[in-house]
C-alpha cells in the first residue's frame, strides 16, 4: 500500500484479565480514505479503536496516529464519537458542540459559530438552544457527532456510528461522512451492518476473534467469493441440471450455480445445442455481506477446530 | 504550544464546565446559603435544649441570716459581682436575704423544694462558720457564698463594705510574641482552614460520577489526558468553593461593621508573629492546598465507585478522615519543635492545617515556600495516581497479571514449535 498513513498500528494487544481480546492486529489506514472495521459483536473493534485512539493502553504492539508515536500528542486533530453515546444532559445543543471543540482546542468563540453552522446543516438548527436533555436520542446521537467534526479534524474515528439511528437520519450520517472525506479527512469507522460500510468504504479490515481476517477494498472482499450465475432453460428444466457445474441448486423456474472459471460463453453454447434454450441469465456478483459470512464464518471454523485440537 | 500551556488549557476548558455546571443551578443556592439553615437549626436546637437544661432567670442564691445582717450582706455582694462582666452568663444568680426560721439547715433544704424558684445553693449558720449546701451545677455559686460570708465578715470587722482601695483599669494589646497571642492566632487558622475544607472539599468525592453515568467520559479520555480531567475538575469545584467563601467572607465583614464597637472590642484580635498581611495569604494559600490535597484524594476514590450507594458510603470516612487531620494540626500547634510537629507538617494531609498553625507563632518564610512546593507536589502526585488507576480500573486499560501472560505467551511458543 503506498501513500501516507493516517493511523497505522502493528501487533496490536490487548487482556482483559485472562482473555486475550484483541490479538496481533495490524491496521494501516491511508490519509483522505474511509476505512471501515467490520467485524462480529466482540470481535474487538472498540478494543482496538480505544487503543488507537490512545484511551486505553495496548499490551503489546505499536502504533501511531497521523505522524505522533502516540495518540495522546495527536488528539487536538482527532474527533471521535464513541459506541457508547454520552453527552452532558443539562448542556444546551451549541455549548455541547462547542465544548467539544474547545477540548480539542477550538476556542469557545469559534466553536460556538460552527456551531450554530453545522446544527443548520444538519438540519437542527431549531435546537441551538435547546438542552441535550429534551432531545430525541437520535438528535443527541447527531449533535454529538456534530461535535466531532466541530473542530474540523484531519481524523475521524466513529465507533458504530449508524446504531440507533433511523434510515433518514443513517442517511444524513453517510452525507456528514462523505462530506467530510471531501474535506480532506480520514475517516476511520466500525461497524457490522454491512450496507454501510458496502457504500462509504474505499478499504477496511474484517476482524474477528480478536484478529485481522481480511484487509483490502471492498471488491478485494467480494472477490473473495466466485460470482454466481442464475439460468432459467427455455425446456426441460430438469434435463438442462446435466450440463451444469456440480453445486447447481433448484432455484425457481431455474438453477443457481458458481460460475465456471472459463467462463459462461462455452456453457451457454452447451445448453444451446443441448436444445435447452435460455429463457434468462444474470450473473451476480456477491456482496460484502457474503464475503463478510464466509471470512469470519470459515475463521470461526478455524478457531474452533484449532481449540478441539488442544484440547484433544 | 507546550505540553504543559496544552494540559492547562484542557485543564481550564473541563474547569469552565464543571464551574458552570455547579453554580449556574438552584442546588447552588441552597449550597450557598447552608450554613444559615445550619445556624438556624443550630440556634432552634439551642433554644430547645436551653428549655430542657432549664431557664436561669428562675436561678437564686439565698443566705438564711438575720435582718441586722442583711445590709452589709448586700453591699459585699454587689462588690464581689464586679469581678464579672455585666451581663455575663458568669455572674452568679440573684441574692435573696431569708429571716432564720426554726431548724436553719431544715430550711436550708426547704428552699430547694421550693415552687417558686430554683434555689442554686443556699448559706445558713454563723458567717464565721456557715455550712453551704448546692444542686447540681451550683457549686460556682457555693464559692460565691463562701466568699460572700467571708468579705462580709471583713466588712463587718472593718465597719464598711465600700473599698478600701482606689484602681486605675487599662486595657493593653498583647505583644505579638506572647505565647497567648500566638496560640490564638495559630488555633483560630486551623479551625477556619478546617472548616472550611470540612465544608467544601468533600463536594469533589462525586465529581467524576457525572461522567461515568453519562459515559461523557469516554469523549474526555479520548481528547484530553484523565490527569487534566481530573486537574481540571478540582479547579472547578474550588471555583465554586472560592465563590462560597467569597460570598460569606462579604457578607460577615459586612455584619461586624453593623455591630456596636463595645461587641467587636471583644473579639480577640489576631496577633500572628509572621504579620497579619503574610498571615492572610498564606491562609488563602494553605486553604487552596488543603483543599486541592483532599480534594484531589476524595475525588481520585469517588471515581472509583460505581453507585450512589457507595458514594455515600464515602462521607463518614472522609469526614473522620479531616477530624484526624484537624485533630493533629491542633496538638501540633501546641507543641511546637518537636518531632510530633514536624511530622504533622511534613504529612501532606495535615501540612497546610499544620503550617497555618506555625505561621501564627513563627516568624520564618522560608518554611512556608517549602511547604507549599511540597503540597504541590503531593496534589500532583495525587492526581496522576487517581487518574492511573481509574484508567487501570475503569477504562479497563490495565495489563493482565502476570502469571497469565507468561502462560499466554507460553502457549504461543508451544504452538509456535507445533
Amino acid at each position: 500500500m503506498t501513500g501516507e498513513l493516517a493511523v497505522s498500528a502493528q501487533g496490536l494487544v490487548k487482556y482483559f484479565g485472562d482473555r486475550r481480546v484483541v490479538d496481533g492486529v495490524d491496521i494501516a489506514v491511508p490519509k483522505g480514505l474511509v476505512y471501515g472495521v467490520l467485524g462480529p459483536n466482540g470481535a474487538g473493534k472498540t478494543t482496538t479503536l480505544r487503543m488507537l485512539l490512545g484511551i486505553i493502553e495496548p499490551d503489546g504492539g505499536e502504533r501511531s496516529m497521523l505522524g505522533r508515536a502516540h495518540p495522546r500528542d495527536a488528539s487536538d486533530l482527532v474527533g471521535y464519537l464513541p459506541e457508547e453515546r454520552g453527552l452532558y444532559p443539562n448542556m444546551k445543543c451549541r455549548e455541547a458542540i462547542a465544548f467539544m471543540g474547545a477540548l480539542r482546542g477550538l476556542p469557545w468563540k469559534i466553536g460556538r459559530k460552527r456551531a450554530d453552522a453545522l446544527l443548520d446543516n444538519a438540519g437542527l438548527g431549531h435546537a441551538k438552544d435547546e438542552k441535550i436533555r429534551k432531545l430525541s436520542k437520535g438528535m443527541a446521537q447527531l449533535v454529538q457527532l456534530l461535535g466531532s467534526v466541530v473542530h474540523e479534524p484531519q481524523l475521524l474515528v466513529l465507533d458504530e456510528p449508524f446504531s440507533g439511528l433511523d434510515p433518514v437520519n443513517q442517511e444524513k450520517l453517510e452525507k456528514l461522512i462523505r462530506a467530510e472525506r471531501d474535506r480532506g479527512a480520514t475517516i476511520l469507522f466500525s461497524t457490522h451492518v454491512m450496507a454501510h460500510a458496502e457504500r462509504l468504504c474505499d478499504r477496511l479490515s474484517i476482524i474477528a476473534g480478536g484478529k485481522v481476517r481480511f484487509e483490502g477494498t471492498v471488491n478485494d472482499a467480494r472477490a473473495t467469493l466466485p460470482m454466481k450465475a442464475h439460468y432459467t432453460p427455455h425446456h426441460n428444466v430438469e434435463g438442462a441440471a446435466s450440463l451444469l457445474p456440480a453445486d447447481a441448486v433448484r432455484e425457481g423456474d431455474g438453477w443457481r450455480f458458481t460460475l465456471p472459471a472459463s467462463g459462461i460463453e462455452a456453457l451457454l453454447v452447451k445448453l444451446i445445442d443441448g436444445g435447452y434454450g435460455v429463457s434468462g441469465l444474470s450473473i451476480e456478483r456477491p456482496g460484502l455481506h457474503d464475503a463478510f459470512v464466509k471470512i469470519v464464518g470459515e475463521d470461526a471454523l478455524k478457531d474452533q477446530a484449532q481449540d478441539q485440537e488442544q484440547a484433544a | 504550544m507546550s505540553n504543559f500551556a496544552r494540559t492547562l488549557r484542557q485543564a481550564l476548558t473541563v474547569a469552565r464546565r464543571d464551574f458552570t455546571a455547579t453554580v449556574f443551578t438552584p442546588t447552588f443556592l441552597l449550597f450557598l446559603l447552608a450554613p444559615v439553615l445550619m445556624i438556624g437549626f443550630g440556634t432552634v436546637g439551642g433554644l430547645g435544649a436551653k428549655s430542657i437544661v432549664g431557664d436561669d432567670s428562675q436561678m437564686k442564691m439565698v443566705v438564711i441570716a438575720p435582718a441586722e445582717q442583711a445590709e452589709v450582706l448586700l453591699k459585699t455582694d454587689k462588690q464581689l459581682r464586679k469581678i464579672f462582666p455585666p451581663k455575663s452568663e458568669l455572674m452568679p444568680p440573684p441574692l435573696t436575704i431569708a429571716a432564720p426560721d426554726g431548724d436553719p439547715a431544715a430550711q436550708a433544704r426547704a428552699f430547694f423544694d421550693s415552687d417558686k424558684f430554683d434555689a442554686s445553693a443556699v448559706l445558713f449558720g454563723p458567717l464565721d462558720k456557715p455550712e453551704v449546701l448546692y444542686a447540681r451545677r451550683g457549686w460556682t455559686e457555693a464559692q460565691f457564698l463562701t466568699q460572700l460570708a467571708e468579705q462580709t465578715l471583713r466588712a463587718q470587722k472593718l465597719g464598711s463594705a465600700e473599698p478600701v482601695s482606689t484602681v486605675t483599669q487599662t486595657a493593653v494589646k498583647r505583644g505579638q510574641g506572647s505565647p497567648g497571642g500566638r496560640g490564638q492566632a495559630a488555633s483560630i487558622g486551623v479551625f477556619a482552614i478546617f472548616f472550611l475544607t470540612l465544608f467544601l472539599s468533600g463536594q469533589a468525592v462525586g465529581t467524576m460520577a457525572e461522567e461515568r453515568s453519562n459515559k461523557v467520559i469516554e469523549i474526555l479520555a479520548a481528547a484530553v489526558p484523565l490527569e487534566s480531567v481530573f486537574f481540571g475538575k478540582l479547579i472547578g469545584m474550588f471555583g465554586a468553593a472560592v465563590l462560597f467563601v467569597l460570598f460569606w467572607a462579604t457578607v460577615i465583614i459586612n455584619a461586624t461593621k453593623l455591630l456596636p464597637p463595645e461587641v467587636i472590642g471583644n473579639f480577640p484580635s489576631l496577633v500572628a508573629v509572621i504579620g497579619a498581611p503574610t498571615y492572610a495569604l498564606l491562609f488563602i494559600a494553605y486553604f487552596t492546598m488543603s483543599y486541592m490535597l483532599l480534594g484531589a484524594m476524595f475525588l481520585s476514590i469517588g471515581a472509583l465507585t460505581s453507585t450512589q450507594r457507595e458514594l455515600q458510603m464515602l462521607s463518614l470516612p472522609i469526614t473522620i478522615f479531616q477530624m484526624v487531620m484537624f485533630g493533629l494540626a491542633l496538638g501540633a500547634a501546641t507543641r511546637t519543635g518537636t518531632w510530633f510537629t514536624l511530622a504533622v507538617e511534613i504529612f501532606p494531609f495535615s501540612s497546610p492545617l499544620a503550617m497555618i498553625g506555625l505561621a501564627g507563632s513563627s516568624p520564618l518564610i522560608w518554611p512556608h515556600l517549602l511547604a507549599l512546593a511540597w503540597q504541590a507536589l503531593w496534589v500532583a502526585i495525587i492526581i496522576t495516581i487517581g487518574a492511573r488507576v481509574f484508567r487501570r480500573g475503569v477504562l479497563k486499560s490495565g495489563s493482565p497479571k502476570r502469571k497469565s501472560r507468561l502462560r499466554s505467551a507460553g502457549e504461543k511458543a508451544l504452538e509456535a514449535a507445533a
